[in-house]
């Protein structure tokens, strides 16, 4: 039996899948690259629906939105996050 | 439209359309000219739940320079005909965004819109409900208001003036052309993005479907075998600018926007006055704005849906309004080849006429097999088959005749050099 997937790799997969990034892999996204702004490029639409796709994914809860801007910067804040609340 | 506050006459700087017949003007005109229809079976969704099976959907390729920009890919299709459409009409007028608020440009966005991001949303719930939440996108649900094509014209284009949504059902485009004008003539904008979009979808398409109003076949306006109107989708812009300004900077004015009227019926939530006096009064209304008579019109670009209710009030408006030319002046049903853009065919078949006009031709709708020409009932001078040369129409009026008896008309002239 395979080893389940790591946190990051998971978090990547479901970036790619959830926001549709056409022409994207997730072995493309960097660690430790911004998510939001420059790096990704992403917006707060797509902020909204990577929250509720974690949230589904992990069962974790973003509860408020300094909490987010926080958690939300890069692959490695995100799994940091999700494995200290899983 | 006030004629005390009428200073400045207003040019048609550049137009932009995407429509059944292609991405872009030069489909548009093509296929219009060929009397060729673009309403085909239904591609989009699995309509066999339908009444109906057919619509004019947007074909051909996408501009490749918009679809390179990542924003591209965010954007609901509505959305993407409308920036495609202002694109195109603003290269035509020799304007590069961005259109920010600078002291000697200000520009506007006027826009009319039925159902926005409505298909994308009927995604997201489609997705949702069945429990794919995984592909249910909360993009397709947030692009689902009215004014999202307008904002999302002036987001890409740097548009920092007002930006409006008129949305009054099959007049809004036409209103918005209407609301632009304003504006421009009364010196609140320099620049006016004016036009509307709306793209397939299925609420609408069961709707009109559940009215019995949509024909099996496609639209047949002003035949006696005409049984309802067929869907189109698309977007128009039109660039409206003061006369003088695109001839300061050595442009050529396509056509000049003369007037704008509306009027409504008050009558029924979705039949036309069957007498027509609300139509005719909107008509009456932007030729006086314009400051012409009926007598000095050469063309009509009806709204000639194809319903039974709508082409008879439309010719008894016509009657009011040209008495015995009705059944003379030359006329030509857009719909027919595009289908009903819904918040766009106002501004699509504003395009249409400047095209026409510029042209010096007015575009045909193709021969029905069988029985009259028109129905004898209203016998106007329906335009078949071939285009018809008028190489010296010097004014047109194009109407727009919703539900809730919503009336619009626009008149343009051509631009003859002074």
């Amino acid at each position: 039996m395979s080893e389940a997937p790591a946190v990051p790799s998971r978090i990547k997969r479901l970036i790619v899948e959830s926001l549709h990034l056409e022409g994207m892999k997730p072995e493309m996204i960097e660690d430790e690259a911004p998510l939001f702004g420059e790096g990704l490029g992403l917006d707060s639409v797509d902020a909204l629906e990577l929250v509720v796709a974690l949230e589904k994914e992990f069962g974790i809860k973003i509860k408020s939105q300094e909490l987010g801007r926080e958690v939300f910067s890069s692959v490695s804040t995100l799994s940091e996050f999700i494995e200290t609340r899983t | 439209m006030n004629h005390e506050t009428v200073s400045r006459r207003v040019a048609v700087s550049g137009v932009g359309a995407v429509s059944g017949l292609g991405w872009g003007v030069a489909p548009l005109w093509e296929g219009l000219r060929a009397g060729r229809t673009a309403i085909r079976p239904i591609q989009r969704f699995d309509h066999t739940a339908h009444r109906t099976h057919l619509a004019a959907e947007a074909a051909g390729p996408e501009d490749a320079g918009l679809a390179a920009d990542p924003r591209w890919e965010r954007l609901s299709l509505a959305d993407r005909f409308a920036v495609a459409a202002a694109a195109e009409a603003l290269a035509m007028a020799g304007l590069a965004p961005p259109l920010a608020s600078l002291d000697d440009l200000w520009a506007g966005v006027w826009f009319g819109s039925s159902t926005g991001g409505m298909f994308e949303s009927e995604r997201f719930f489609n997705e949702f409900l069945h429990g794919r939440w995984r592909s249910a996108r909360l993009r397709d649900l947030a692009t689902q208001q009215v004014n999202v094509p307008g904002d999302a014209v002036a987001r890409w284009f740097g548009v920092t003036g007002p930006v409006r949504t008129v949305s009054s059902a099959c007049s809004s485009g036409a209103l918005a052309l209407g609301a632009a004008l304003d504006a421009v003539r009364s010196g609140e904008v320099d620049v006016a993005l004016a036009g509307g979009s709306d793209s397939l979808c299925q609420l609408t398409y069961a709707g009109f479907n559940a009215l019995r109003s949509v024909d099996e076949g496609p639209c047949r306006p002003f035949r006696a075998c005409r049984e309802g109107m067929s869907f189109g989708e698309g977007a128009a812009v039109l660039v409206l600018e003061p006369l003088e300004r695109v001839q300061e900077r050595g442009g050529e004015p396509l056509a000049v926007l003369a007037g704008a009227g509306s009027a409504c019926d008050a009558h029924h939530m979705t039949a036309p006055d069957p007498s027509g006096a609300g139509a005719a009064a909107a008509m009456e209304a932007a030729l006086r704005d314009a400051g012409l008579s009926a007598a000095q019109i050469d063309f009509v670009n009806a709204h000639g849906t194809g319903t039974p209710l709508n082409d008879a009030a439309e010719w008894r408006a016509l009657q009011r309004v040209f008495g015995e030319r009705a059944g003379e002046i030359p006329l030509t049903a857009t719909k027919a080849l595009l289908g009903h853009l819904l918040g766009s065919s106002g501004a699509i078949e504003a395009v249409t006429t400047v095209l026409c006009l510029r042209h010096g031709e007015l575009h045909p709708v193709p021969a029905c097999a069988g029985g009259p020409a028109v129905d004898p009932e209203l016998p106007v001078a329906l335009v078949l088959d071939r285009p018809l040369p008028l190489p010296d129409a010097r004014a047109a009026i194009s109407t727009s005749l919703a539900f809730g008896g919503s009336n619009a008309a626009l008149v343009f002239s051509r631009w003859m050099g002074t």
